[in-house]
């Protein structure tokens, strides 16, 4: 997803918001619906929300700043989700976060100016059997090493996006 | 009594007890004269549960025996209450002791624990100048009473705090400092980021109800404009002699809606005349123009609009040490919302504010002009249509300006002129006027008003944080 123009964001926040205006309760669904849009949850989509629908602006932060779904921050194309839990720590998980670092090039909580790649870490993704483990888009790939990391980002950076 | 199914029978340390179905046990408790104590309780505001400390040990008609949070606990029937039990006071002490772990250095924490026996925090303290337990007082308050909503909490876990929108300065503070007043702790993290404290401007005279000021003037020009004429005037003067080269100014748009525009030349200025009676966000456009580099800026806006750029100004300064802001404040009593505005005129005048050529506010009355014809009503009609915020604001003759202007003190046609800084005056100076008589009496009486309606609607608040402290202090001898 490339950098879309600040007038498309503009209308499609619109659009968005359009669907929930009048109906009470929708904070969270109408917030969801932005980051799965965009990417993230912009200061404009944080001020629009606040014209049209009234909700404050600082209660509008606080329930973005409080979820992990949504982001404060533009999120890259593949969100890569290292397991860093007890059972994949054990297992290595720390050599093939550092793996995922180098071969992405940006700490974790990091995304690349690209806008390709956001590098997280989480304390546990449901299985622990295959750790170490790591998320990307959805997509689990387990019993990992450092090089089978690598090869995984190579090829995700080779797509055409 | 008559038989009222809402009445529900209880007991509280063995006294019986006949309260509604539904009050926080810790009011019914109190109606008994048994004081629980409470760090994130104030009546008033929605109870919320969070500090823990008015926990009691309750047993249910069933026979179920735990521990609730008295302040958010409903009275029921057969509800037996114990609120000083060894358990209670047990759970208590342990609650004391994180927080007296989280913020060491609070008086009236360290106070409240030693009641407990706790006179030095046992645990291990991370960050001994923490003095935020995050009850959320000051959120509420915020948000229930004042209603601007200015702060709420932020992140979770460890990181939560409270703050504004991205931790920057929020102009949704109307600086009223409810949030500073109500906090349990004292703590400083809203005053600082949040809560505008602005640093008071250094002149001659020094008085309460007119703020700091080096001349007051009653004044015209030879424009149209609201009154006098003034502030158009001083705006194309400042402009013409190199004063400011940017001016933010709200102005009309479709209707009788306003918006925040930037002003360069003297046509843009004079399509921005008169006033609107609204409180519209400016700091974003004194943002845009920094950014775009320009650092002589001048703003115009309502006492709450001034604060805010006086705020921004001393932030900003520290990064742009060139910034230069001039501020022309305007007389505010209240400020409006457009869509209650409109409403409540048609209602009472019949107009369609939408048609207003101008709007203005004398002596008490809010007049509309349409077609040459003037309908009037009487301020006061207009509560309703009151912005949030209005009603705890102090600030008639915008305290933190360079220079106020406003009706009141003047007679027809004239502006009263507050000089309060040396730039206010410069500018007053190099702008051509014609001066007039200043009834300095009015301008007093005007902000003493506002002041006293401040005052007694902060009273029911103060009243009930005063009773909460003073509970302390009578324990233990002393307080914050």
């Amino acid at each position: 997803m490339g950098m879309m123009p600040k007038e498309d964001v503009e209308a499609k926040i619109d659009m968005i918001i359009d669907k929930y205006a009048g109906k009470s309760g929708v904070l969270i669904q109408l917030l969801l619906e932005i980051q799965r849009e965009l990417n993230w949850v912009p200061r404009e989509a944080i001020k629009r929300i606040n014209e049209r629908l009234g909700i404050p602006e600082s209660e509008i932060y606080r329930v973005v700043s409080f979820y992990t779904a949504m982001s404060l921050t533009p999120r890259g194309k593949y969100l890569v989700r290292v397991c860093t839990g007890t059972a994949c720590y054990i297992r290595g998980a720390q050599r093939v976060l550092t793996a995922a670092e180098k071969a992405i090039g940006v700490k974790a909580g990091e995304t690349t100016d690209d806008l390709k790649f956001t590098l997280q870490t989480v304390n546990c993704l449901g299985c622990c059997a295959l750790g170490p483990v790591v998320e990307i888009n959805g997509k689990y790939y387990g019993l990992l090493t450092p090089k089978t990391l690598e090869n995984i980002i190579s090829n995700l950076r080779g797509e055409s996006s | 009594m008559e038989a009222n199914i809402k009445e529900v029978n209880l007991t509280i340390n063995g006294v019986h007890v006949k309260a509604q179905k539904g009050t926080p046990i810790l009011e019914v408790a109190r109606q008994i004269g048994v004081e629980i104590p409470t760090l994130c309780y104030i009546k008033g505001l929605s109870p919320y549960g969070s500090c823990r400390i008015c926990s009691v040990e309750i047993t249910t008609a069933s026979g179920r025996k735990r521990i609730v949070t008295s302040c958010n606990y409903p009275a029921e029937e057969g509800l037996v209450v114990e609120t000083d039990s060894e358990r209670v006071v047990k759970v208590r002490r342990n609650l004391l002791r994180l927080l007296l772990a989280r913020c060491p250095k609070v008086t009236r924490l360290k106070n409240l624990a030693s009641l407990y026996g706790l006179n030095e925090p046992d645990l291990w303290v991370e960050n001994d100048s923490e003095d935020c337990i995050l009850c959320g007082l000051c959120v509420r308050v915020c948000n229930e009473l004042i209603r601007v909503s200015a702060i709420n909490f932020a992140n979770r876990g460890i990181k939560r705090t409270v703050t504004t929108p991205y931790d920057e300065f929020s102009e949704d503070c109307i600086g009223c400092g409810a949030c500073a007043m109500i906090c349990p702790t004292g703590s400083k993290k809203v005053r600082t980021n949040n809560y505008s404290v602005v640093r008071p401007l250094a002149a001659p005279q020094k008085d309460e109800k007119l703020g700091a000021y080096i001349d007051i003037l009653s004044a015209k020009s030879s424009i149209e404009g609201q009154d006098g004429g003034v502030v158009t005037a001083l705006l194309l003067s400042g402009l013409k002699n190199g004063m400011f080269n940017k001016a933010v100014v709200v102005k009309r748009k479709s209707g009788y809606r306003a918006e925040a525009v930037i002003a360069s030349t003297p046509e843009e200025i004079m399509e921005a005349r008169g006033t609107k009676y609204f409180r519209i966000k400016i700091v974003p456009k004194i943002k845009e123009l920094i950014s775009k580099g320009e650092r002589k800026i001048a703003v115009v806006g309502t006492p709450c609009q001034v604060r805010a750029a006086r705020k921004i100004q001393q932030i900003l300064q520290q990064e742009h040490p060139d910034l230069d802001i001039t501020i022309i404040g305007l007389f505010c009593f209240e400020s409006f919302e457009y869509e209650k505005l409109k409403a409540e005129t048609a209602r009472i005048m019949g107009v369609n504010l939408d048609d207003a050529e101008k709007t203005q506010i004398k002596r008490g009355k809010f007049i509309v002009s349409i077609n040459g014809h003037e309908y009037s009503c009487k301020v006061k009609e207009l509560d309703h249509a009151i912005s949030n915020g209005c009603p705890y604001c102090s600030d008639f003759p915008a305290f933190f300006a360079d220079v106020s202007v406003g009706a009141v003190g003047s007679p027809d046609g004239y502006s009263t002129v507050i000089l309060r800084t040396d730039k206010g005056k410069k500018l007053v100076e190099n702008t051509c006027l014609e001066y007039g008589r200043v009834n300095v009496e009015e301008i007093t009486k005007l902000s003493s008003f506002k002041k006293n309606r401040a005052k007694e609607n902060f009273e029911p608040l103060i009243r009930e944080i005063q009773a909460v402290r003073l509970k302390i202090r009578g324990a233990v001898g002393d307080d914050a």
